[in-house]
């Protein structure tokens, strides 16, 4: 992402105020509203959600290439060999044995360098020794036993001769293996010399040798406490952590996109510690074999029982025609009912009346799997959510952004706010995800927590499944062009609409990140947050509402950025939040 | 591709002394991917006086890779499983070396059998017994011998007649038996395969 341009063209100065609170926002619109507080915390840093999300902190990590790596690994060989005075190959395998530590090393070589050099099966010979380039004698090779001359052999430095051949496979079968090839000896079982790099480049073609300078550079970082592997799928970055910050937020975003927890190495769990997540994810294991129907992707209409497969990002369901019945992919009850308002809640419905004693227990066991799916479902609902936004958002960027930009005479720089919505989307669907799981911790007798939760819960996601609505399907009307709606003056309104949503979103899931990471106390009115946005949107709202702040009354508050958000329409000139425009919402 | 002309020498070198190592190994088939291999019972054990016949697949990557084996005759011994035959033994699978042989591998399966080690058990129940009860244990091994490791104790005559009433014409059952030294099994196993 692009940190925002502040310099851009002034007619999209101000339909970009929406987006870019930080600075013209306040500047434009509402400079005169504002009581001042927030107008100069405007950070430089880059415009991205994910470093919105920890805007209280600095980066804490440094994303590191495959090159910055090696470089690295090459420094350390280099202190040693030069120190040494040995060969760059010996350095690097007797870093291997020492775990990279090159003051490890230097201590034991000094110490007693034969003993070094027998435990790494370290000959110190030249090359020409293991690989004669001239005589004519006849040797058995001791691996395909066969008689060769001189010239076609090599050995490890010792007295075991094979043929080059054999040597081939030797090297190839155990880089094939695995890891284990670092620590490669001489086939003859009795003997410890070791098949180090100088071999392996000799005698490996280029595939192998790559595949054994990976694991190379795998022990140097599995060796470095403060260096992880990203794990993202097929992601060759690594990640340093400086963990003498801050500690409480591990969150990692890769350059990958993939975005996880350092610590533990989940995924980003924010506001979640780690050790809830560890215990939410084995209980998801554990209760697997009750539960795997819930990932079944096909659920039957409410209304005509046809079977429906989920397979856009948001929950709103519309059922093919003739039947068009709109419902909740969750709760499968009628979307209009939901009225915006999301169906988070979990309610106990039944009461235990006086049922004999083991029906009783069958209750309480229905209820206790009642209850885990209900949260269950939810998480894992959004997980897969922000798995298909994430690959929408890809698509977008990739295509539609050009079909677009030629469709409504806009360079791509102005379609930023498309990926800004779909970043936040992501980063919401993650968060909401996570939130599930601390729900599901929430002690049943915290029953002004729950609800104060359940509040803050229900307003963030019935505004991310607007967003998440408006930025699929509106979005999608305007990609193919076909309606006659879809003209410049409409794509400049949605332009207006969607970046309020995002904004509105964002607030909302600020909120509530807070309000989790607080333990759910009562949120401090001047949240420890001086670069979020909701703390600004406060700012404003007080002079609107001034009489009603100030009790710290979170679920207040809250209630009152909502209405800010949809009666103002946030830019100020939309013409009135519609939005729960729905009329083409097909899943087939 | 396993290396043939490597197999062939191996054969070859094995079976010239087996009068010395009472190890021997031959193809199954006329593919020589599939082996067995027959060791003597180590004297002075519970295994002592039964041949050991041991199943031999070879891998693609022989001699790079190691050799798969098992036991095709029931043992009993806290290395090897008792139900499948499966031998745990590290030079079977780790420390496997191309500089090992298939004779270097059954000879080291005979040591095992000598020398069984029971806190790196392949079958519990036998390892429990071993360290339990080493004499149980050692009537269960010599017992499981008598009954599985020793040449049927039917002569050739009533051998080559029970192959005949099988099926397998005379002339076939009395030349495959005498290349398989006599053991009704093989022959068997080797007229079945063609
Ligand atoms: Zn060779
Ligand atoms: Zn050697
Ligand atoms: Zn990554
Ligand atoms: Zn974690
Ligand atoms: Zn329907
Ligand atoms: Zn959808
Ligand atoms: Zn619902």
């Amino acid at each position: 992402m692009q940190p925002m341009d502040s310099d851009h063209d002034p007619l999209f100065r101000y339909t970009f105020s929406v987006y870019s609170h930080d600075q013209v926002y306040y500047d434009d619109a509402y400079a005169g509203d504002d009581d001042g507080v927030d107008v100069d915390e405007a950070t430089d840093d880059s415009n991205v959600l994910i470093n919105r999300a920890n805007s209280t902190s600095e980066k804490s990590y440094l994303i590191l290439k495959e090159d910055d790596l090696l470089r690295r690994q090459e420094e350390d060989i280099t202190k040693v060999f030069s120190v040494l005075s040995i060969t760059r190959d010996s350095a690097c395998m007797i870093l291997l044995r020492y775990n990279w530590s090159v003051s490890n090393v230097h201590e034991a070589w000094f110490e007693d360098e034969a003993k070094v050099r027998a435990l790494v099966g370290l000959l110190e010979v030249d090359p020409a020794v293991k690989f004669p380039k001239s005589g004519d004698q006849i040797v058995d090779c001791g691996i395909c036993f066969e008689s060769i001359s001189k010239r076609d052999t090599a050995t490890c430095g010792c007295d075991h001769i094979f043929c080059k051949t054999c040597w081939k496979a030797y090297v190839c079968t155990s880089i094939d293996d695995g890891p284990g090839c670092l620590t490669l000896r001489c086939p003859e079982p009795s003997c410890a010399a070791a098949v180090g790099p100088d071999m392996v480049n000799v005698l490996a073609p280029d595939n192998k040798k790559k595949r054994y300078a990976r694991f190379l550079l795998s022990s140097y970082i599995e060796s470095n406490k403060k260096i992880k592997w990203c794990p993202g799928p097929g992601c060759d970055y690594a990640v340093e952590f400086d963990d003498d910050f801050e500690a409480g937020n591990y969150d990692v975003s890769c350059l990958c996109k993939y975005t996880f927890c350092w610590k533990c190495m989940e995924d980003a769990h924010r506001p979640l510690g780690c050790e809830t997540v560890a215990k939410w994810v084995l209980k998801n294991t554990t209760e697997a074999e009750n539960t795997n129907w819930i990932l079944a992707y096909t659920k039957p209409c409410p209304k005509c029982k046809r079977s429906i497969e989920k397979n856009h990002g948001c929950m709103h369901m519309t059922c093919r025609p003739p039947c068009g019945y709109e419902f909740c992919w969750l709760c499968l009850g009628p979307y209009l009912g939901h009225d915006g308002r999301a169906c988070n809640r979990y309610t106990n419905s039944q009461k235990g009346g006086e049922l004999p004693e083991a029906e009783q227990q069958r209750e309480l066991a229905k209820k206790a799997i009642q209850r885990y799916t209900h949260y269950y479902e939810r998480w894992a609902a959004n997980e897969k959510s922000r798995k298909q936004a994430l690959s929408d958002m890809n698509k977008i960027e990739n295509t539609d952004l050009k079909t677009l930009s030629t469709n409504y005479c806009q360079p791509e720089t102005q379609l930023q706010f498309i990926l800004d919505a779909w970043l936040q989307i992501v980063e919401c669907r993650r968060v909401l995800k996570w939130t599930y799981a601390y729900g599901y911790y929430i002690p049943k007798k915290e029953e002004a927590k729950k609800s104060f939760f359940e509040y803050v819960q229900g307003e963030a996601e019935s505004g991310l499944e607007r967003l998440h609505l408006c930025a699929e399907k509106e979005l999608q009307s305007y990609i193919t062009n076909e309606e006659s709606e879809a003209t410049e003056d409409n794509f400049n309104n949605f332009r207006v609409k969607l970046a309020g949503l995002t904004s509105v979103t964002r607030s909302y899931f600020e909120n509530l990140v807070r309000a989790l990471e607080n333990g759910l106390s009562e949120v401090d009115d001047h949240g420890s947050d001086p670069g979020g946005s909701s703390t600004k949107v406060r700012g404003r709202a007080r002079g609107g509402e001034s009489s009603s702040l100030g009790g710290g009354d979170g679920a207040k508050r809250v209630r009152m950025l909502m209405r800010l958000g949809m009666d103002d329409g946030v830019g100020g000139e939309s013409s009135g939040g519609d939005y729960l425009d729905d009329d083409d919402d097909y899943e087939d | 591709m396993v290396d043939f002309s490597r197999v062939q020498k191996e054969l070859q070198e094995c079976n010239r002394d087996i009068n010395v190592s009472g190890i021997s190994v031959n193809p199954k088939s006329d593919n020589l991917t599939n082996l067995i291999g027959t060791i003597p019972g180590p004297t002075g054990t519970p295994y002592e006086g039964g041949t050991f016949k041991i199943d031999i697949d070879l891998p693609d990557g022989y001699p790079f890779e190691p050799p798969k084996m098992k036991f095709a005759t029931k043992v009993w011994h806290p290395n090897i499983s008792s139900q499948s035959g499966a031998i745990c033994l590290d030079i079977l699978k780790d420390q496997w070396s191309p500089a090992l042989t298939l004779k270097t591998a059954l000879l080291s399966i005979q040591a095992l059998l000598s020398a069984p080690e029971p806190d790196d058990p392949q079958d519990a129940v036998v390892a429990q017994q071993y360290l339990k009860d080493y004499q149980t244990f050692a009537s269960t091994a010599r017992y499981w011998t008598e009954s599985f490791a020793k040449t049927s104790s039917l002569g050739v005559e009533e051998k080559v007649q029970k192959l005949v009433e099988m099926g397998f014409p005379e002339a076939l059952v009395r030349s495959t038996l005498e290349v398989v030294g006599g053991d009704e099994n093989m022959a068997l196993e080797k007229l079945c395969s063609g």
